[in-house]
């Protein structure tokens, strides 16, 4: 099979505008005669349903939570790009382009890169049409600040919540559909299969976790946006109930995993403190703006910070790159931040930390600008470790946040399996492999708000609306699928909580599949990781029932296809004989230790097509064709 | 009508009904110490107040009567307020505690305006209720205050007329959404003192009577 | 520095919505000062696995702070006795050693009780699609720059817009009423230009579709905002009901 991205003809910044005229349209009168289900409410998922609706679709959401304003797009704290150029600082769609190609080491897809940097302006002004508080200037224009693999101010930003008040924005225009019946809204469900009629998404199957009913739901198109699978490390900084299940499940049914192994690993994190730990907290990257990261100079030096003077301390990043200094791009960051653990200089208690520091910022801009820029991250990170940031640095350590790879889609976010749509993090999406800061959330709503609407028209306009109903076969033995599946979690009995053997696989994963990666390692974890799932369905206690609200058994689903899954990250991590973005095998390096691509052989996307658990997945390949950006090592210096 | 009864019928219509009616009730307490004060000035003024106040005639009666009125909105609202908010918590906390918002008179505004009805009742009976001829108010006045029980209901009622006071007043300008940084700690402010003069301005009324005039 | 602790913990149990519940006690044992609450509960579900019991059921999503789903009234208090912290960034360096803790959920009549700590929010879900929102629909919008905005109206938006919709204010509010809920996001859309031609529709079917779902009328305890994980203060209550008012005696011909 080959992988078609059906990428439109034409130079790079007409292609868009020439796919929407090209696209059919479905008329107005019959929109309402197409069903479409989006599973997940985040940036993606509530801004696809909320203009599905507007545009007159019959929409069904669903989400996990107890409310679709809940989902973990919340959490992004820094902000969200555009090239609007307000600050004259010479920004441009192309300028946006090339960084996010540029920052994403090559290995993105010009044409959506360059749709993405296109319709950035138009989010901007949507949410701020929403009611949205960004931050502004005293003359009441909107103000912008900088983020890491930028030279120009391009972030918008609503305090260090710009994640929370764009979710809510996106929230508030779904209740406006909800409440006029134009979307019928699902919480508290949990997709647990993909419903393919001849090679066709259907429907899905879904848990409601209140009561445990199985439920049917069939619609003329899926649309998938339940986020990344950075929890198969355990500790990651995504919410609690982040799961890959959703696409996985997908994947199960024909859908292609996109390049599994591009995990991005944020640099400024609160550091792991005990073995109890269940999350890692963020701290955002808009710290880096003023504040300076540096280690001691001679290793094992575990004199307090403000001890040691200034010729005994290393700011790595500003030496190093003296060009981007403190704000390279997070792959680069968290790099270098292992780098100098690695030889020692960790500081704190484990020596896997290194300092943010913003006494000279304090002493620059005072006290008060400081607490108005960062008050609530500070408060977050005094909370967690009882440490004032005003007065002593900060610790902070590079920890999971984001993957970057996903179920692969074409131009239109269309997976392989016709009918089924990918958006937000949980498609192999526009960032390469490597995403820069404040560009999540641009993806996650240009999807939603802008590609996502113009695209499943073109799709619907060729199908009959309502062909399969939930009386089909194909529903009948999913349900029956998911049943038995339950059934077999709940009646293993063994002796392992799911916590547990999560808190294993995170480990392999972190080990081995983390940061830094070699061939060894990679394979030892994939027997390793073999093995725990073997011992998963003979040893995992799962307590309760399947009637009713049961937190163990949802995670014990989870779980169940992280380790599925985790191999997978892992076969793509080790069929990549390169190194590049948050992809780093040690095997290929630059002399200065910087990510070694080979452009002649791995430049492509790698989508994964699932065989059997045991079985090898087979690889398919897109080539990436750069006519707009030429291919160079990335250099910040 | 329907915009009347949908605006005052709802929640906080009908904590607006309270507010203005409560403060109106400020309102007369002022005008009513400040009439009271004049016993201060020894019997015959005191009479003379009373004499002046009663040649009002109908104004008096309507006043009177627009009290009334006010009474039975702030009264029956208040109730319903109680009975909703009652209702609004089936299933009660084992352990309460309070955060910092909740104060004495906050906490108590029901119970003290159910007290203060009480009150209100009684002082009517004595004072206003009774048979006038042949007598002065002062007379009256003294009469009732020689019973030292008398007295001990009346600084009760005070206190608990401060302590009611002490929340509506501020919580009342809150209410009707006249709020603002700069000038509700002024209006904090007011509510307490205000409290305070009516409790001890009140409140000092009987012992005046009985024991020093 | 961080030390071990042992408490007992009283906890709600409640098999189901409308099932008789009562508080269960556990010992929870070697805890790390340096653990959220969350992680408290965590380890004592995980020894509830082990027994072969049921764990508790409790919400929770992000444990930074910011989605909102988690929340308990703990020894009396909506989040615990920290201010401005949510439940999953209530540390147990602010317990001491022997302390028993009562653990409870959401108790409002519009909040009914899931399972164990667990309750039904859905209220304030309605509450927004009755209102909390500007009609604006994907692509109509004009230039962000061109709607100029104070900073400092954009500031007290924020202050509003901030609320994580946890339901503290409800739990903690004497009368479990969710004015500061309602206050904050009509006070957001009626400070900035966006939100102004739809304010009186906006305040009249939120506060009547409050109403209808039973919370409890506000009479300004302020417990909301002294609970309020984020602090959100109660002049956006006055806000509202200034725009109700003005809503009800101006707005419309009826």
């Amino acid at each position: 099979m080959t992988l078609d991205a059906k990428i439109p003809g034409g130079p790079v910044a007409e292609k868009w505008d020439r796919h929407r005229f090209e696209l059919k349209l479905v008329n107005p009168a019959n929109k309402r005669k197409f069903t479409v289900i989006v599973v997940g409410s985040g940036l993606a998922g509530g801004s696809a349903a909320a203009s599905l609706a507007e545009l007159g679709y019959d929409v069904k959401c669903f989400c996990i939570q107890d409310s679709p304003r809940r989902a973990h797009s919340i959490a992004a704290q820094g902000g969200i790009n555009a090239a609007k150029n307000y600050p004259n600082d010479g920004d441009s769609i192309w300028r946006l382009f090339y960084d996010t190609v540029k920052g994403g080491d090559f290995r993105a897809r010009e044409a959506n890169v360059y749709r993405l940097a296109q319709v950035s302006n138009n989010i901007i002004d949507q949410c701020v049409a929403q009611g949205i508080p960004f931050a502004r200037d005293y003359g009441g224009l909107l103000a912008n600040r900088s983020f890491g693999g930028a030279q120009v101010s391009r972030t918008f930003y609503a305090r260090g919540q710009t994640g929370q008040q764009l979710l809510l924005g996106c929230y508030s225009a779904l209740s406006r559909q909800i409440g006029l019946g134009k979307v019928a809204m699902f919480t508290r469900r949990e997709m647990l299969e993909l419903v393919v009629v001849n090679d066709r998404a259907r429907g899905i199957i879904t848990r409601n976790l209140i009561n445990g009913d199985i439920e049917s739901h069939a619609a003329d198109a899926v649309v998938l946006a339940t986020g990344g699978y950075g929890n198969v490390f355990f500790l990651s900084t995504n919410a609690m109930g982040s799961n890959v299940t959703a696409a996985y499940r997908a994947h199960k049914k024909g859908a292609f995993f996109g390049n599994p192994c591009f995990t991005q690993i944020h640099p400024t994190c609160i550091p792991v403190h005990g073995t109890y730990q269940s999350k890692l907290t963020l701290m955002s990257e808009s710290l880096r703006n003023d504040g300076r990261v540096w280690v001691p100079k001679n290793p094992g030096d575990k004199r307090p910070p403000h001890q040691i003077p200034e010729s005994e301390r290393n700011y790595y990043l500003e030496e190093k790159y003296p060009s981007f200094g403190n704000l390279v791009p997070r792959d680069v960051a968290s790099r270098n931040a292992k780098e100098q653990c690695d030889h020692g200089k960790g500081v704190g208690d484990t020596g896997l930390a290194v300092y943010l520091d913003f006494a000279d910022a304090i002493k620059r801009d005072g006290h008060d600008v400081i607490a108005k820029k960062y008050g609530n991250l500070f408060q977050m990170y005094a909370k967690i470790t009882a440490d004032n940031p005003y007065e002593t640095p900060m610790m902070i350590y590079p920890a999971v946040h984001y993957t970057m790879g996903g179920l692969w889609v074409d131009y239109n976010l269309m997976s392989t399996v016709d009918g089924l749509f990918v958006l937000g993090e949980a498609n192999f999406s526009d960032h390469g492999a490597n995403r820069l800061g404040a560009s999540a959330l641009m993806q996650g709503l240009a999807d939603g708000y802008f590609v996502l609407p113009y695209t499943i028209g073109g799709y619907l306009a060729g199908i009959t609306p309502a062909q399969v109903g939930t009386g089909h076969q194909a529903f009948k033995d999913a349900t029956q699928a998911t049943k038995e599946r339950i059934h077999k979690l709940l009646t293993i009995n063994g002796n392992r909580t799911v916590d547990d053997i999560h808190r294993e696989l995170g480990l392999i994963m972190w080990d081995y599949c983390g940061m830094g990666r070699k061939d060894d390692g990679l394979k030892l974890a994939r027997t390793k990781i073999q093995a725990l799932r073997e011992e998963f369905w003979e040893n995992v206690n799962v307590p309760g029932s399947d009637k009713d609200l049961n937190q163990s058994l949802e995670r014990a689903g989870r779980v169940a296809d992280f380790l599925e899954f985790g191999e997978l990250m892992v076969v793509d991590a080790l069929h990549r004989r390169e190194s590049c973005g948050g992809h780093f095998n040690e095997a290929f390096q630059t002399e200065e230790n910087e990510a070694l691509r080979d452009d002649a052989n791995f430049c492509y996307v790698a989508a994964w097509q699932y065989q059997d658990t045991d079985k090898d997945p087979v690889l398919h390949k897109e080539p990436l064709n750069f006519e707009n950006v030429e291919l160079t090592q990335r250099s910040y210096k | 009508m329907n915009w009347v009864t949908s605006t005052f019928g709802s929640s906080i219509g009908k904590k607006v009904l309270m507010a203005v009616t409560g403060l109106a009730f400020c309102g007369f307490l002022a005008a009513h110490l400040a009439g009271n004060l004049t016993i201060y000035g020894g019997k015959d003024a005191f009479n003379a107040y009373a004499e002046k106040l009663h040649a009002l005639g109908p104004v008096l009666t309507a006043a009177e009567l627009g009290l009334l009125l006010f009474a039975l909105i702030h009264i029956l609202t208040g109730l319903t307020l109680f009975y909703q908010n009652f209702k609004s918590r089936p299933v009660r906390y084992k352990v309460n505690k309070r955060a910092g918002g909740r104060t004495l008179g906050s906490g108590t505004m029901p119970y003290t305006g159910l007290l203060l009805l009480c009150f209100v009742v009684f002082h009517l009976l004595n004072f206003s209720f009774v048979d006038k001829t042949g007598t002065t108010i002062f007379a009256i006045v003294s009469k009732a205050f020689a019973n030292p029980l008398y007295v001990l209901v009346y600084i009760f009622a005070m206190i608990v007329a401060a302590v009611h006071v002490s929340h509506g007043f501020w919580s009342a300008f809150q209410t009707i959404g006249a709020s603002h940084p700069k000038y509700m700690p002024l209006v904090k402010g007011i509510g307490l003192v205000f409290s305070l003069i009516i409790g001890i301005g009140f409140g000092f009324l009987p012992i005046y009577i009985s024991f020093i005039a | 520095m961080s030390k071990s602790i042992n408490l007992t913990l009283k906890v709600w149990r409640q098999k189901g919505p409308g099932v008789k519940g009562r508080l269960e006690t556990y010992h929870a044992g070697n805890i790390s000062t340096d653990m959220s609450f969350l992680e408290m509960i965590d380890v004592i579900n995980e020894q509830l696995t082990k027994d072969g019991k049921e764990p508790i059921a409790f919400d929770h999503d992000c444990r930074e702070g910011i989605c909102g789903t988690c929340g308990c009234v703990v020894n009396g208090r909506a989040h615990g006795p920290e201010a401005g912290t949510t439940l999953c960034q209530l540390h147990m360096r602010h317990f001491d050693d022997g302390d028993t803790v009562v653990v409870e959920p959401w108790r409002s009549r519009a909040f009914k009780v899931i399972k164990d700590l667990i309750v039904d929010r859905s209220a304030f879900d309605k509450l927004i699609q009755a209102g909390g929102f500007v009609s604006v629909n994907t692509g109509g919008a004009q230039d962000a720059n061109a709607i100029l905005i104070p900073a400092e109206v954009a500031e007290e938006a924020m202050d509003a817009a901030q609320c994580i919709g946890c339901g503290a204010c409800v739990a903690s509010c004497p009368n479990a009423s969710a004015m500061l809920f309602v206050g904050a996001k009509v006070s957001q859309l009626a400070l900035l230009p966006q939100g102004k031609p739809e304010a009186a529709k906006r305040v009249n079917t939120m506060v009547r579709t409050m109403d209808a779902l039973g919370f409890g009328n506000c009479t300004n305890e302020r417990e909301c905002e002294a609970e309020c994980p984020k602090e959100i203060s109660i002049t956006h209550i006055a806000r509202m009901n200034r725009e109700f008012l003005k809503a009800g005696l101006t707005a419309g011909e009826k």
